[in-house]
This record gives structure tokens, C-alpha cells and sequence, in this order.
């Protein structure tokens, strides 16, 4: 016993139920009662009337939210080395802590004035 | 359902195109798919002598002829054994000789499955599509 779905309001079809319509291009319609034929026939969009599981599952009726949003997209991060400076090189410079950092911008800033003053001196 | 005055389209290659009931041949008033019927043509191609070959072979019939003819195709719907109905756009038919074989040679179109049901099986062997 094979369920046939109805062409205009997808509802199951049962056996012994239903009308089917076949026009002259050889395609084939099921309709589940009168109503759906009737639509169908005035070239009626299944889009658009509501009651139809086609419009349905368009304007997400009667779907609950974990469903809807079963999967979340997730964009991973990967870190790479560039071309002046290998990765390790990187992440030493990030996870260097804040005194440490402030020391060696001291020491540089020491390191400047030395070299100003020398080339002052020579000058 | 096909009666005295019905119109059917003829879908083989006979050469008619329209056909109409004058007689159904089980005694019925009506005629459903797979019933033999009586017709008169009443639009045929026209028969032109320079068409050479296949063609001009098949085109067996002109307007006016009194043929046998089958219906194969019902607008009104029809009720298989497992209760389904099922109906098609138009009332159509295929042309048949004095041995209850098509006249033509091809038929264009899909067929009901109440040929084979009722023992048309050469007509039913030349269709393209059965439903």
C-alpha cells in the first residue's frame, strides 16, 4: 500500500481516497478531496493558501524553535604563522605579561636616548 | 462517458483529427475508456498526393468516413478496483479497422489502463504512456 501525497495541499492520500488528474502533457495530479482539486484547477497558488502543508512549512508553522535552530554555525579560529615571524614568536609576544612589556619599552626607550646622545656627541 | 453527438479527439496517425460518436457498440447509451464506439470524421489532415512515403501510407482516412474507433481517454473520471478515480483532460479515441485493429501506426499520447483490462492489447502495445 503505497501513501500517495496530495499534489496541492500535500496532505496522505489512503487508498480508495482521492481523485487523479492527468492532463494532456501526460503529468499527473493527486487530490486528497474536491477542495484540493478545486483550488488547484483555478491555478490557485499552494504557496499562498494557508492551510496547505506547502505554506506551512514556508512561514515555519507549527515548528518549535530547538528544531528551527538545530545547527549553529561555528567559525574556528586558526592561527598561522606569517611571513616574518614564526607562530611560537607570536604567541611569546602575546602571552608576554604587562611588567614584563612595560620593562622592555623602558629598556628600549633607554637604548633610544643612548643612541641620541651618541649621535648628539659625535655631531 | 461518450454518447450519440460526442466529440472525441483521435490521437493515433489515421489522418483524422476529431471524431464523433454516432453509435456505441455495447448497447450502453454511454461509452467509458476501453469501449468500442461507431464515429464519423469530422476533421481529417489533408490528404496531399505529393507527400511521398510513410506519410502518405498512413493517412488512411478523410472527412466524412463512418470508423470504428475505441475510446481511450475519458474527461470523466473512472474508478480503478482499488478505488482510485482517475480522469483526463479530454475525450480522445483511436481509430479502428473492420478487425478491431488500430488503423494507424503510432498513437500520440497517454492511454487509460482500461485497455488492457478490457483486451485491447495491440492498442494498448502502441501506446507511448498508459496511466
Amino acid at each position: 500500500m503505497k501513501l500517495e501525497i496530495c499534489s496541492f495541499s500535500g496532505y496522505k492520500i489512503y487508498p480508495a481516497k482521492g481523485k487523479t488528474y492527468v492532463r494532456i502533457d501526460s503529468r499527473t495530479f493527486r487530490f486528497i478531496n474536491g477542495k484540493a482539486e478545486s483550488y488547484f484547477l483555478q491555478r490557485l497558488n499552494p504557496r499562498k493558501v494557508r492551510w496547505t502543508t506547502i505554506y506551512r512549512r514556508l512561514n515555519k508553522k507549527g515548528i518549535t524553535e530547538e528544531v528551527a535552530k538545530k545547527r549553529s554555525r561555528k567559525t574556528v579560529k586558526h592561527e598561522r604563522a606569517v611571513a616574518g615571524t614564526t607562530w611560537e614568536a607570536i604567541r611569546a609576544k602575546r602571552n608576554q605579561k604587562p611588567d614584563a612589556r612595560a620593562a622592555a619599552r623602558q629598556a628600549a626607550i633607554a637604548k633610544s636616548k643612548e643612541a641620541k646622545k651618541a649621535t648628539a656627541k659625535k655631531a | 462517458m461518450i454518447g450519440l453527438k460526442g466529440t472525441l479527439n483521435v490521437i493515433d496517425n489515421s489522418g483524422a483529427i476529431v471524431a464523433e460518436c454516432i453509435r456505441v457498440m455495447s448497447g450502453a447509451r454511454f461509452a467509458r475508456a476501453g469501449d468500442e464506439i461507431v464515429c464519423v470524421v469530422k476533421r481529417a489532415r489533408p490528404i496531399n498526393p505529393s507527400i511521398a512515403g510513410t506519410q502518405a501510407a498512413a493517412q488512411k482516412v478523410k472527412k466524412g468516413d463512418v470508423k470504428h474507433a475505441l475510446v481511450v481517454r475519458t474527461k470523466k473520471e473512472m474508478r480503478r478496483p482499488d478505488g482510485r478515480y482517475i480522469r483526463f483532460d479530454d475525450n480522445a479515441c483511436i481509430l479502428l479497422n473492420a478487425k478491431k485493429e488500430p488503423l494507424g501506426t503510432r498513437v500520440l499520447g497517454v492511454v487509460a489502463a482500461e485497455l488492457r483490462q478490457k483486451n485491447w492489447m495491440k492498442a494498448a502495445s502502441l501506446a507511448p504512456r498508459i496511466v
